[in-house]
């Protein structure tokens, strides 16, 4: 026995060695000149509120401004300890989640050096090169997690034609980030296949959805874990079915059907105009198969159906009228005037029947255009896109994500004066869009798809949400914080999930 | 003494035959195939980063593949582009040499390198290809030299690694740009590879004879290269070429060559006539020459946006050229979302950087040239162009770019795949200065017939 002691302290020491190597510890600088002011870090996770399981929050200095950074993050029980190698700090996930551990409900304090590039002028009143020490931060540590899973499109913010694309699933408490499905696994054409909206019951994945269009289309559905293809093209709808929304209890999913068309702009930084000349609800029974109409007002655009979660009430868009001299005229000229406002049905279960249509939120007499309800997981908290005008705020500069208390709703339409909505200025961008909005299965965390880095890149924000108040969004945490600079591609449709997608790409391959 | 210069001289013959081909394969794609070359240099992004290098290399065919790609960035020049395939192609055949004595015979070692050449006429056929046949081939002659001695513990070992470098060759992994293609002649050229040295083998006694030995190599070779020639000859896609010649001028901006051009053979192919249209109108000869050239409609003039990688690089340049930046934005994007394998593009990198540049949008401007700067032959230019970003002065005083933000639309509207006359009004009315835009507005009603409107055009003009 004790022949084998001496070799296992020394395979001991080398597996420390080689994973302490692994994160780099540097010495905070001996001296430095006080920036008064915050570190520019990227993303900017300054004051943030965030779940006490998240990712490390990595970040970096700007590379054109600095040569090196050290951070130094002090817990609640005194315990600090430093990182930086060159611009970026990168946090070990064990180390760092041992900090969240003991920060719960608390903060964690981050002080920032910044190294300056010879001869780079800097930010603040600062002079050139040598080490500056900037303003500390915190970061408050909720005590309430964040849903374990999200998953997304990633795809080039495209036109018409479009690329590789893939549904990912990303673990939010560390940085793996695996494949759900892509578009190149089952299609064999040219003509490619585009893959989207998808969709899942109650933030869990044995029931799911996605669709394929173009080559070997179709919607993929995922009941009870057995998964199936289906064409939801039916002879009294006018497209198979598009923008999905699951019954909480039910297996049963509203979809939009649209007649979807795409124009460009010529000089406006809006630059692509998505909008449909015609949109419809139905409504899919899984188990037999089986699609009918909820809503097909010939005239008016219905679309993004949302259940409440006690599947009582369904939520949707749909177009006002437009005026009377302007019907008769071209959509790509009256477009801009497409206003949608939100109505909800009930729905009774037993008979699968829905109720007289309410007008919840009347957007357009404060001109403006809604889309992509959300109700909070209590049933008391209304989110959704708005913009002025149109369906798809993600190209829209103006969208941004509004709030109401449900509470307010008694019958009589909302309207913007009259729903005292939440205060989301820390969550929402100032002139960029903000787009679909979501809540976390607990209800404490908001999520949406925002274009405020670059305006043309998508990127997912999330934002503390609790008992009305909303915190300072911060950006999705990377391994390397460069990431979300160099990456090409747009994160679409955020949803969070309770678990992963247990069902690999070539299983759902099989299908097709 | 004797044998050993016959010997000699057979041997400098035979380097001497490998020399012509390897020469022959030069000339080719220099002289008669440039523009093939820097088609395939378009259609991909070589960078030098760790995270592409190894969503490459870590599929089987990856190590290929990724040789493949590298080669292909110097395709920029077609005479280093055509060195690199010469190289290749020759290495192919050499290797073939080394695995078995062909003797007599020597004219077949050629047979996998001239097969490889005629996989490389398609424009779509990928230089990785090429690699996963000589890595084949390395393979095989280092198994075959290696001693008999651990030699079945090597090939269990070589296997796998050949099988992840080179990739599943029965499902063509990433050797053509078409995914639904089967690479018929690479394969060709890859079984080649592997049954000639096993049929020149079983026959060694015949081929390995002295007897006329000179004579049969002068006439295998002869007759490989004759038939493989005719091959070459009947398949080569010299129309293809002239196509993509226009292209590559109207992408370097050669105003003057394409006038030369023009001159000499009179285009009649969408692109060629688009790409003449657009060099008259830069040197401000459009509409009074209109008629002396082929046209093809106001598609000539101005081609609707198709969704293919090809067709909208030289239209997107039109739209670019015009101030149309949006419009070029979108075209020159769809292109580069319509590569069939999925890569990326320098040449579309490069454009989307100016247009986001010349718009302003300094952020997505910056995500390109970020790419950019991890190349080979485009970082200076990115380094140099990152340095405008946000610098108002400098871009309002840059000729090519100052120029377009002031010939930019002043008023949006919508557009969708065709333009309008009503699209070149607005540009010319809303900025007279831009005479491309009156170029292309007299010759859009010259063509259409409107002589009401072009008489209006031009009393407007006069009136200035």
């Amino acid at each position: 026995m004790k022949r084998h002691i001496r070799p296992y302290f020394l395979f001991q020491a080398a597996v420390s060695l080689l994973l302490s190597s692994c994160a780099h510890h540097p010495d905070v600088p001996a001296s430095s000149r006080e920036a008064k002011c915050l570190p520019a870090i990227f993303p900017d996770y300054c004051d943030v509120t965030v779940p006490c399981n998240i990712a490390p929050l990595n970040f970096m200095l700007p590379a054109d401004q600095y040569e090196e950074c050290v951070a130094r993050l002090t817990t609640p029980d005194g315990r600090q300890q430093t990182y930086g190698e060159g611009v970026k700090v990168q946090i070990p996930e064990s180390e760092w989640h041992a900090m969240l551990d003991v920060s719960k409900g608390k903060n964690i304090k981050v002080e920032v050096w910044g190294k300056a590039t010879n001869g780079q002028a800097k930010s603040g009143n600062e002079e050139k090169g040598g080490w500056m020490s900037f303003n500390p931060f915190e970061i408050h540590v909720a005590e309430q997690p964040i849903d374990e899973y999200l998953s997304y499109r990633l795809i080039e913010p495209s036109y018409i034609v479009y690329d590789y694309m893939e549904i990912a699933q990303r673990n939010l408490t560390s940085f793996e980030e695996t494949q759900v499905f892509n578009n190149k696994v089952s299609c064999d054409d040219p003509k490619g296949q585009c893959i989207n909206c998808h969709s899942y019951q109650n933030y869990k994945t044995d029931n799911m959805l996605f669709h394929a269009r173009v080559t070997r289309g179709g919607t993929i559905i995922v009941n009870d874990g057995k998964v199936s293809k289906v064409d939801l093209k039916r002879d009294n709808t006018i497209s198979a079915g598009v923008y999905p929304a699951w019954h909480p209890a039910a297996k049963l999913v509203t979809f939009s059907t649209n007649l979807t068309h795409q124009v460009f702009h010529t000089a406006h930084p809006n630059k692509v105009e998505v909008f449909d000349t015609a949109s419809d609800l139905i409504l899919y029974d899984v188990a037999k198969d089986s699609v009918s109409i909820i809503s097909n007002d010939p005239d008016l655009l219905e679309v993004f159906p949302s259940w409440s979660p006690d599947g009582k009430y369904l939520y949707y868009c749909k177009s006002v009228p437009l005026p009377e001299e302007m019907r008769d005229k071209d959509i790509r000229t009256t477009y801009p005037k497409v206003q949608y406002n939100l109505y909800r049905r009930s729905f009774e279960i037993s008979s699968q029947s829905f109720g007289e249509e309410e007008l919840v939120y009347d957007a357009a007499s404060a001109d403006k255009s809604v889309t992509l309800p959300r109700i909070s997981p209590d049933g008391h908290y209304l989110l959704f896109a708005e913009g002025r005008y149109g369906c798809f705020h993600i190209w829209h500069h103006d969208a941004d994500i509004v709030c109401i208390p449900m509470d307010q709703y008694t019958g009589d339409a909302l309207t913007a004066e009259t729903s005292s909505p939440i205060d989301l200025t820390l969550f929402n961008s100032e002139g960029h869009s903000d787009s679909y909005p979501t809540w976390s299965s607990n209800g404490h965390w908001i999520m949406c798809a925002s274009r405020r880095d670059d305006d043309n890149f998508s990127r997912v924000y999330f934002a503390y949400f609790n008992n009305g108040k909303v915190e300072k969004a911060f950006l999705l945490p990377q391994e390397d914080p460069e990431m979300h600079v160099t990456l090409l591609k747009s994160y679409n449709r955020p949803e969070f999930m309770v678990e992963p997608v247990k069902i690999s790409a070539g299983e759902f391959a099989r299908v097709f | 003494m004797k044998g050993s210069l016959f010997r000699c001289s057979l041997f400098t013959i035979k380097a001497l035959y490998t020399l012509l081909f390897g020469v022959a394969v030069f000339l080719f794609f220099g002289l008669a195939y440039p523009h093939h070359l820097h088609y395939q240099e378009q259609y991909q992004l070589f960078l030098f980063d760790s995270t592409y290098v190894w969503e490459i290399i870590r599929l089987p065919g990856g190590v290929a593949d990724l040789l493949g790609r590298f080669c292909t960035q110097f395709f920029l020049f077609a005479w280093v582009g055509a060195a690199i395939v010469a190289v290749l192609l020759v290495v192919v055949q050499l290797l073939m040499l080394r695995l078995v004595s062909f003797g007599r015979l020597f004219g077949l070692s050629f047979v996998p390198s001239f097969l490889l050449w005629l996989f490389l006429l398609d424009e779509n056929a990928l230089l990785g290809g090429v690699w996963a046949v000589l890595l084949t081939l390395l393979a095989i002659w280092s198994l075959v030299h290696h001693p008999p001695k651990g030699r079945g513990f090597v090939i269990l070992v070589t296997i796998p690694i050949l099988y992840w470098m080179v990739g599943p060759a029965w499902n063509g992994s990433h050797y053509h740009r078409y995914p639904t293609v089967v690479p018929v002649l690479l394969y060709a050229a890859w079984l080649s590879a592997i049954i000639l040295p096993l049929a020149v083998h079983a026959c060694k006694k015949w081929a390995n004879d002295t007897r006329f030995s000179t004579l049969f190599s002068h006439l295998s070779f002869l007759l490989v290269a004759f038939c493989m020639g005719l091959l070459l000859w009947k398949n080569a896609n010299f129309k293809a070429e002239r196509v993509m010649q226009y292209d590559f001028m109207a992408r370097h901006q050669q105003w003057n060559r394409i006038l030369s051009t023009i001159k000499a053979e009179k285009p009649n192919n969408q692109i060629g006539v688009t790409v003449q249209n657009l060099a008259l109108a830069m040197r401000g000869m459009l509409a009074d020459h209109l008629f002396e050239y082929h046209q093809n409609g106001i598609a000539g003039l101005l081609p609707d946006v198709e969704r293919d990688a090809t067709s909208p690089l030289p239209t997107s340049e039109v739209f670019y050229q015009l101030g149309m930046v949006y419009v070029a934005q979108r075209t020159v994007f769809e292109a580069q979302e319509a590569i069939l394998d999925f890569q990326k593009s320098g040449r579309c990198y490069k454009r989307l950087a100016q247009t986001n540049l010349i718009i302003g949008h300094y952020e997505v401007a910056r995500k390109y040239l970020t790419a950019l700067q991890k190349t080979l032959f485009y970082r200076e230019w990115a380094k140099e162009t990152m340095s405008l970003l946000g610098n108002e002065e400098a871009i309002a005083k840059h000729p090519e770019y100052g120029r377009l933000r002031q010939w930019a639309y002043a008023e949006d509207f919508y557009f969708s795949d065709h333009v309008t006359p009503e699209m070149l009004e607005d540009l010319f009315f809303s900025n007279t200065d831009n005479r491309l835009a009156f170029e292309y507005l007299k010759a859009y009603y010259m063509l259409t017939g409107d002589r009401k409107r072009y008489t209006n055009l031009l009393l407007h003009s006069v009136s200035r």
